[in-house]
């Protein structure tokens, strides 16, 4: 037997049995099974994941850090196991590194305003790309209208492609921080990211990773990829919403003042002075989200015991056939096309305006995301009003493409 | 089925052959309407004589819902003033929670889109065109 069929047989997912898994999978949209195509807005969670959350309402909920009671003791090793949980998801040197976030919006808005914005003064240049996603855009916008910094953009090609050759021109002396997506939720583009932390480092620039569409699809290792933040969510990746985690290097983290204020952050608090806490508790004041972060832990487990291998192989062979049989349908265009993708593909489809597509295959079952997608300079640069955009995950079967496919032309078949 | 009532042959037919579709010439008022959600981007334009709307065009590009509304509403337009289409927006709200409005004929056409009902999401893309008819007329 050849090499990569071995290959091939050993990274084989057996789809059947973990779509048991999500009990979700087995409800009915106006009549018709589900078929969920909207992943990259936000994932279905397995069973591992709902019941660690139930778990830890039912039998040991309790604030963290605080008590000296048992459950108090439980619910903190617990959270604390999930952070070592993410720093191997993410190959982190140190789970100090790890700092529990809302998600990923959350996490940006921490570097914009703990790292950069005690940096940075009037004329400095915050560099960004024409792809992102809303949160890696707005948050650098507001600290640059409060500072007199400058947004600078990094060009996109026709397919959507990052212009990495401009990179050397649009890093300056003035360049404060690079800020990039990994994978892109409106292109599925996937950057090349360690490339681009290459020539930044040259140039002393720090970069930061949205990395919200990249870890529920490939393994991440912050340190081969050689960036110095990394922002995530877990609701991407089969985790709960309202909880990601930041990834930093150590020294940089050290180095930056709190962002909250509040307990769980401090060490000791007089009206005359107050000592923060330690990483990574320093920027985490407040109660945090317990529950979120033990079925984060749960999340990045499932994808372990899954194997991101297996998922990224079984996801292309989805975003492949899903691709060459939309370049043959009539009148639809494919906005993307990269030549690395994420399980993405967003497309525009002749006389029928993506509102409509959603709403018509919705009602044959098939759940898709349809509009701006958070990327509207994306959309301004292809010049379409709104897209619709079908996203996979491990859970997705070749036979609910077909599925979609004849939901589309239905809606085509209505409405042209 | 529900999607039938939403996508029934009124809202299909000013969908594919939307009236008073293009620019508006000697409009007097005009307004934009965007629904950055969902890629919705209308211009709405008036000519207004002594109060009243006496011609009405929109262009742009927009899904199915709001085409035919606008499409709908720039033939409802012509002879009303201002009051009357604050009138009709009230009485077209009726329509979308599924029930009889007060004066059915006040409304016309619009009183036929009671399927929208169903649909909450869909029920701004039939609003946006009279909100932008209205804000025209205030401008």
């Amino acid at each position: 037997m050849e090499l990569i069929d071995e290959l091939t047989i050993r990274e084989q997912l057996d789809v059947h049995a973990l779509r048991a898994e999500f009990p979700i999978l087995e409800r009915q949209v106006h009549g018709k099974p589900l078929i969920y195509l909207d992943n990259a807005a936000t994932a279905q969670r397995p069973l591992k994941v709902i019941e660690a959350v139930d778990r830890f309402y039912r039998e040991y909920n309790a604030n963290v850090h605080r008590g000296v009671h048992q459950l108090s003791g439980e619910a903190s090793e617990a959270f604390e196991r999930s952070r070592r949980d993410v720093a191997r998801l993410l190959n982190a040197p140190s789970e100090r590194e790890v700092i529990f976030t809302r998600g990923t919006t959350e996490a940006i808005n921490l570097v914009a305003n703990s790292f950069l914005r005690p940096r940075l003064e009037a004329g400095d240049e915050i560099l960004i790309s024409h792809m992102e996603h809303h949160s890696n855009i707005v948050p650098w916008q507001m600290l640059c209208e409060q500072t007199g910094a400058v947004l600078k953009v990094i060009p996109i090609n026709q397919n959507g492609e990052l212009l990495i050759d401009a990179l050397d021109d649009l890093i300056s002396e003035r360049t404060r921080l690079l800020g990039l997506v990994h994978v892109s939720n409106a292109l599925g583009t996937v950057n090349p990211v360690q490339e681009v932390c290459a020539i930044a480092k040259r140039q002393g620039v720090p970069v930061l990773i949205d990395g919200a569409q990249a870890t529920p699809h490939e393994k991440v290792d912050v340190q081969a990829l050689g960036c110095d933040f990394y922002a995530m969510s877990a609701h991407k990746m089969y985790g709960p919403t309202g909880i990601g985690a930041l990834w930093g290097r150590e020294a940089l983290l050290e180095a930056m003042p709190p962002w909250q204020g509040g307990g769980e952050m401090i060490l000791r608090v007089s009206f005359d002075e107050t000592t923060y806490n330690e990483l990574p508790h320093k920027f985490e004041a407040g109660t945090p989200n317990i529950s979120g972060a033990i079925g984060l832990g749960a999340a990045v487990r499932f994808l372990e015991d899954t194997g991101l291998d297996a998922i990224a192989h079984h996801e292309k062979k989805l975003l492949d056939y899903a691709t060459e049989q939309m370049q043959q349908f009539e009148g639809l265009t494919i906005i993307g096309q990269a030549e690395q993708k994420g399980p993405v593909i967003a497309f525009t489809l002749d006389g029928v305006h993506p509102n409509d597509i959603g709403t018509i295959i919705d009602h044959h079952g098939v759940a898709i995301r349809t509009g701006h997608h958070c990327a509207m300079p994306v959309m301004q640069f292809f010049e379409v009003p709104a897209t619709a955009r079908v996203s996979f995950a491990a859970y997705n079967l070749r036979t609910e493409i077909d599925v979609f496919l004849e939901a589309l032309d239905k809606a085509r078949t209505m409405l042209v | 089925m529900a999607l039938d009532q939403l996508y029934q042959q009124l809202v299909l037919e000013h969908n594919r052959s939307p009236r008073n579709f293009g620019p508006l010439a000697g409009a007097t008022h005009s307004a934009r309407g965007f629904d950055a959600l969902c890629g919705d981007d209308l211009l709405f334009e008036l000519r207004v004589e002594a109060g009243r709307v006496v011609a009405a065009a929109f262009s742009g590009e927009a899904c199915a819902v709001t085409k035919a509304s606008a499409s709908l509403l720039t033939e409802w337009l012509p002879s009303h003033g201002r009051d009357e289409v604050e009138q009709g927006l009230r009485n077209f709200n009726v329509v979308l929670q599924g029930v009889e409005p007060p004066d059915p004929g006040f409304l016309g056409d619009f009183a036929r889109l009671g399927g929208l009902a169903e649909f909450p999401s869909r029920q701004r893309n039939a609003k946006l065109p009279w909100r932008c008819a209205l804000e025209a007329l205030e401008a």
